[in-house]
Parts: C-alpha cells; structure tokens; sequence
C-alpha cells in the first residue's frame, strides 16, 4: 500500500480538486465547509506521512506524470526538501482547526467558504511546489500558492487589508516574472525544463546567460522568502491578514522562497564562479536581515507585526546558513525552516485567539491576560522562548548549527550577530511575557475575557509542545536532511 | 565585440529585455495602483515574447507532422508555456483590480501618496465585537 505510486500526485491534486469543490458543495455552509476542508488537509497529511515512511525506508522517488518519461513529460520527485509536505500539512489542518471560530466573525459570512477553498488550493500549490521536478510546473505552483495567498490576505475585514493584499500581489508578481524569464532563459539554453537535467546540461561557462538566470532565480525567490531588502511586502501583509492565514504566510508560504533558492542552487551545482559571489551576498543580507528584522520587532506595539518583523529576522538566519555552504550551516538553515514553521504558526495563533476574544492587538494592552486566558497565553509563553533560542527547545539546533557553520567557514562576526540577534529576540519574548503574566489588567475587555474554545487552544497547544520536542528531535533531524544537502551543494566540509 | 555580435543577432531579445525593464520602471515608480497593474502587464508581455522566440528556427516549419511538411520544426513547447502563463497572467491582473476597487471604495483614492493609513484602518474589524458567544 505504502509504495502505490500515485500517492505523489495526490499530495497536490488533493487539496486542490477538494479547494475548488469547496465552495461549490457548501456554499452556504460555513461550518461544513470547515469540516469540509478539515478532513481533506488531514488526508494531506496521511498521504505526506506515507510518503515520509517510504522516503525513510528507500531513500528518494519520483513519478511520471501521465506516464511521459522525465525529460519529455513532468516530473514530481519526492527527495527530503520535499518531506517539508509534512509540516505543512500539519500547520495548515491546525491553522484550519482553527479558523472554525475565528472566521466566523474575522471574514464575511458568505465568503468564508470560499475562505476555505482558498487555503486548500494555497496548501494543494505549496505541495506540488515542493515535490515537482521540472521548472515551468515549480512557476505554475508557485503562482497557484502565490494568487491564493495574495486573496487570502485580502479575506480580513480590516480596511488596510486590500492595500496590503495589493502591495504583496505586485511585489509578488514582480517576483513571478523573474523567476518565470529565468526559467525561459534556462529553457533557451538547455532545451529542456527538468531540473537534474538541465542541471546537468547548463553550460555554467557561458556566464552571461546562465548569470542572468541565476540573478533572476534568486531574486524572485528572495523576494517570495521575504530577505532584506526585499522584505518590505510582509510586515503589512502577515499583519494584516486572518490571523491562520498569517500563520500559513510566515510558516509556509514564506519557507516556499527558501525552497526555490534551494532547487536553484541545484540547478546550478557545480558552477561555483557564478554561485561564490551570490553565496556570500546573501550571508550579507541575511546578518542584516536577522539584526533589522529583531531590532524592528522590537519596537512595534502591534503583536501581529512583532511577529511579522521576527519572521524577517529568521529568514535572515536561514540564508546565513544558506550562503554559508558547509554542510552543518546548511542543515541547520534547513532544520531551522521547519522549527521555525512550527513555532511561527503557534504564536500567530494565540496572537489571533487573543485578538479574537479580546479585539486588542497592542501589546501593552494585553497586560494580565495570562490568568484570564491561562492555555494560549502559556502556548504563547512556551513558543516565544522557543523561538528565541533557550536550549533545549527548537529554535536553538538551527542556530547553534548555523554559528558553528560560521565558525568552520572562517567568519566567526557572525556568531556574534547571531548571539545579539537571539538576545533581541529574547528581549521582545520577555516583554511579551512579562506583559501577559506579570502586569495587572489595565484594559475592560481583558479584565472579562474567558478562555477560547477548545477548537482554538488545541492548536496552539500542539503547535507549542511541538516547538518544544522539535528541539529535542534535533540530531535525527539534522542527519534527515543530510542528503538533501548533498545533493543541492554537492560535496561540500 | 563578441557580445555585440551575439546581441544583434537576438534583437528578438534585446527587445524583450527593453520592455521588461520599461514594465518594472512602470510598476515601481509610478504612484498610481492602475499604472502599477499595467506596468506589470508590460512586463508579462515581454516575458511572454521572450519565451515564444526561444521556440523559433529561421526557416522552421510548423511543427505538424503530415505529408510534404519536413524538418526542422520550430519548438511548439514554449507556446504551451505561454499560453499557461497568460492564464496566469490575466488571473493576477483580475485579483489585482479587484483589489484596486476595495482600495478605492475604502480610501477615496488609487494614487498611492493620497491613501493615508490610519491606526483606525490598521485595527482588526473584530475589536467591535468584544466577547464570545460561540460555543
């Protein structure tokens, strides 16, 4: 059963057949349409794990789609950059948990089907993102997951809502285009759009054209993962959205850029004139990145852009360790991806349960919640410390392994970016808790508030013990990956 | 020398290139949300035109296979390409005006130097309506 071909496939046309189906069966039912949704994330899931079980057993395997053989035909591979279906999976059927209750006052009423449908296509194109082997069919997906994210953020009720939806389509678009003249600079050079073998055949010699593609591969990416400079599109965008759907952007949709970067760099293995220079500018702007974005979290008052501004510094950590390019640097960016996913989607859903029963999203406001909404405000607590890098938890193995990646390469300044980075992070964790736990109430709707349903705090509480054994999951993780780092920077220390 | 050689040889692609950056010239300065959406159409187009000429051969022939038609074929791959992509395309364009029309239903306005965010706007809509009554 485990080793039926088709369960590749189904891990995108699942969520995605069962999306467009959404509002069709249930257009007037919003509560089924959840149930709806739920169920279909959650067989996602089974199909992902399966696929984990036989990736575990006998390593990596792809599939022809519609029985054209690779080079002609489309290509899905499933490998371990791949298995990141796995947490996606989970995050997205939590986050629609959910949603039930929060967007039942979050969303217009008769647009919550379609609210629905729109996070299972977003799940069913960050799937196939992850699995395809073939260029053209990594742009359809990444514009499938792209659209449905530009109309999710779009979805809240907040006037600002539109304009941010409207500023991350263009920049996205922009983005788009990039990566979809690249793919055509590619195409023109080699004749073919599978990835191995175009890898195989890019002539990395011939710098002008290849440098163009990789330039314009890499910056669309770095614009989908949100890297400094080109960050200015999230703050906005995962603030002003449904508080799930900020939990999907900045665990997810965001990773998918990192992705991208990763199977360019596949691309071009090999080609090392061409990549040293982009390597070590994007170790440049990830130490930026990782001290602007901390420093700016900071300062918001908004508890959703804190959350978003920390989202760019951990992008920053994960390129650090991209650019790297040692082996330990590079599968600590990788672990750090699905820790950070995980710790990233618990705290944006306390943030909304909060906002959900309170309507307050300023932190000073949310002074004495602790007591009167004990399980988010304690999932909070436990994934804010997580995040900031307190050992054992998860988000400590990404960075250690990515400090000691710095060491091994000779660039010990940035160990100490990362250390001010965590101790910055640390430090809005801690105003954060001290906020919740240690201050009197000093607003009405705190004072009254009362617990969320269990459809709320569930998620939030698994996503929280989740973020804490991650951490403790952190060496079978890094040896998981392991081959994936071989095979995108080939043989590296 | 040699570049220039090369690059008169594609002028199909030096002028694909031309409108690209005239699109994002568009899209990134202009204030105006509409312009931005037909910079960006500008773009499309000339990635679009890049792609399909990467398909052509000087004097290929439609790519049919039928009696009197001989090789060498010009490459149908990249018009399926494109042709996904204008699906594409014209799906973002529509999202994107869409949103313009909420913009300006919201803020009176689509130049970008006249929509002033407030911390009113920024607040999520739920802050009216304090307290449960689910469950």
């Amino acid at each position: 059963m485990i080793d039926w071909p088709h369960w590749l496939p189904l891990l995108a046309v699942l969520p995605l057949v069962g999306g467009v189906l959404t509002p069709l069966l249930f257009h007037r039912l919003p509560n089924a349409a959840c149930f709806w949704a739920a169920s279909i994330a959650a067989l996602t899931l089974a199909v992902a794990v399966a696929l984990l079980v036989r990736l575990l057993a006998s390593g990596g395997f792809g599939y022809a789609v519609g029985g054209w053989l690779p080079q002609y035909g489309i290509e899905l591979r499933f490998d371990e950059i791949g298995a990141l279906a796995v947490a996606a999976g989970f995050i997205a059927l939590l986050s629609l948990v959910f949603s039930r209750h929060y967007v039942a006052r979050a969303v217009e009423p008769d647009r919550a089907p379609l609210y629905y449908a729109l996070v299972l296509i977003n799940l069913g194109g960050l799937n196939g993102f992850l699995v395809t082997g073939d260029l053209f069919n990594l742009f359809v997906f990444m514009e499938i997951f792209s659209v449905s994210a530009y109309a999710l953020v779009a979805m809240a009720r907040a006037p600002i809502a539109a304009l941010a939806a409207l500023k991350y389509l263009l920049l996205g678009a922009l983005s788009s285009l990039l990566v979809l003249f690249s793919v055509g600079v590619v195409f023109a050079m080699t004749g073919t759009l599978n990835i191995e073998d175009a890898a195989v055949l890019l002539d990395a010699s011939s710098a002008m054209p290849a440098g163009l593609a990789l330039a314009g591969l890499a910056t669309g990416f770095a614009v989908k993962a949100a890297l400094f400079p080109v960050h200015f599109w999230l703050p906005d965008a995962h603030a002003a959205a449904p508080a799930p759907v900020s939990a999907i952007l900045s665990a997810l949709v965001v990773k998918a850029g990192v992705v991208g970067l990763l199977r360019t760099l596949e691309l071009f293995a090999g080609g090392d004139d061409l990549l040293q220079p982009l390597l070590t500018l994007i170790v440049w702007l990830g130490a930026l990145g990782a001290l602007g974005g901390a420093l700016m979290a900071l300062v918001q008052r908004d508890i959703k852009r804190m959350l978003a501004y920390s989202t760019v510094a951990n992008i920053g950590y994960i390129f650090i360790g991209l650019g790297l390019a040692t082996a330990s640097a590079v599968s600590g960016a990788m672990v750090h991806s699905v820790n950070h996913a995980v710790m990233k989607s618990a705290l944006f859903l306390a943030a909304g349960a909060i906002i959900h029963r309170t309507g307050l999203r300023n932190i000073d406001d949310l002074r004495g919640l602790g007591r009167r909404m004990p399980i988010t405000a304690f999932g909070m607590a436990v994934a804010l410390i997580a995040l900031s890098g307190v050992p054992p938890a998860a988000g400590f193995v990404g960075k250690w392994q990515i400090a000691l990646g710095a060491l091994e390469a000779g660039q010990p300044w940035l160990v100490a970016v990362l250390v001010v980075a965590g101790i910055v992070v640390l430090a809005f964790g801690v105003r954060v808790i001290n906020a919740l736990y240690f201050r009197p109430p000093a607003r009405v709707p705190v004072a009254s508030a009362i617990e969320v349903p269990a459809s709320m705090w569930l998620p939030v509480l698994l996503l929280a013990v989740a973020s804490l054994a991650l951490g403790l999951a952190g060496t079978p993780m890094l040896a998981f990956v392991g081959p994936a780092v071989q095979s995108v920077y080939g043989t590296i220390p | 020398m040699n570049i220039l050689a090369t690059a008169l040889g594609h002028v199909d692609y030096l002028v694909a290139v031309a409108l690209f950056l005239i699109g994002a010239w568009i899209l990134v300065t202009s204030g105006n949300l509409v312009k931005k959406v037909i910079g960006l159409n500008v773009m499309e187009t000339s990635v679009f035109a890049f792609i399909v000429t990467t398909g052509m051969i000087d004097g290929g022939a439609p790519p049919l296979v039928v009696e009197g038609m001989e090789g060498p074929y010009a490459s149908p791959l990249p018009h399926a390409l494109v042709l996904t992509g204008i699906v594409v395309a014209v799906s973002i364009t529509s999202l994107a005006l869409v949103l313009i029309l909420r913009v300006k239903s919201q803020f009176g306005s689509i130049e970008l130097d006249e929509i002033v965010p407030t911390d009113e706007a920024r607040g999520d809509a739920d802050s009216d309506a304090v307290g449960g009554d689910d469950d």
